[in-house]
């Protein structure tokens, strides 16, 4: 809503940069359905729609689910550490040279074309001023009653036979 | 110059003044005169503020800025100047 520089616009182009990931994605753990792998493929090419439809239910609740107990930390060996570490540092590098245009304050907007009566001119009358912190006071209330009412299990158990 | 700072002076209860251009002090007057810290750290306030919108597209709202008590120097921008005055009431500490 009203936040300093926030809006409603898609990604800007400098969001969508800040969120690329450095790496290009390797190839990623393939572990998510732990000996589930799903077999649909051999299945006779006479499918009926039926079966096409939980084929796809599958493969999308494959790709969305995040099995938790079957992350391995076999990991990577000490080689594949310091050639990715040396990838990122390299990546950043580059990124660095790129970054500092936003550091620089950009340039001030002109509110008026007669500065001398904008600020001669009278000050807030105090009833606003009243006003707007009793409103701010009633935002500031309601924010902080803002809480997270937890209602299920984060990590639930699918019964995979 | 003279002509922004002639202005300026003829405010009453004013207690200084300082007119900036792309973060260089043009003129300064009275508590403000010299405050070069206190320019940099109000131009920043300023720069902020400006980024304020409360629908998207929407023109900047405000004209002057003001502080609530006056210890804030009134600001306000006019083509590639920035205005702040010291009025009664405003300490520059």
């Amino acid at each position: 809503m009203g936040c300093c520089y926030s809006s409603e616009n898609e990604d800007s182009d400098q969001d969508r940069e800040e969120r690329k990931p450095l790496l290009d994605p390797s190839s990623p753990p393939t572990k998510a359905l732990n000996g589930a792998e799903p077999n649909y493929h051999s299945l006779p090419s006479a499918r009926t729609d039926e079966q096409a439809l939980l084929s796809s239910i599958l493969a999308k609740t494959a790709s969305n689910i995040i099995d938790v107990s079957a992350a391995d930390s076999q990991g990577m060996e000490q080689h594949e550490y310091m050639d990715r570490a040396r990838q990122y540092s390299t990546r950043l590098a580059v990124l660095s040279s790129s970054l500092t245009h936003w550091k620089k304050l950009p340039p001030l907007p002109s509110l008026t074309s007669q500065p001398h009566q904008v600020l001669a001119s009278e000050p807030i009358p105090f009833s606003d001023l009243q006003q707007v912190s009793r409103i701010a006071a009633y935002a500031y209330s309601a924010l902080s009653q803002i809480r997270v009412d937890a209602k299920e299990e984060l990590v639930v158990q699918f019964g995979i036979p | 110059t003279s002509a922004l700072t002639q202005g300026l002076e003829r405010i009453p209860d004013q207690l200084g003044y300082l007119v900036l251009s792309e973060g260089a002090v043009l003129a300064s007057s009275g508590d403000l005169e010299n405050d070069e810290q206190a320019a940099s750290a109000i131009s920043e306030l300023v720069s902020t503020a400006c980024g304020f919108r409360l629908h998207p597209g929407m023109n900047i709202p405000f004209k002057r800025l003001s502080g609530e008590p006056p210890s804030l120097p009134w600001c306000t921008l006019a083509g590639k100047h920035s205005f702040l005055l010291g009025l009664l009431g405003f300490s520059s500490t």
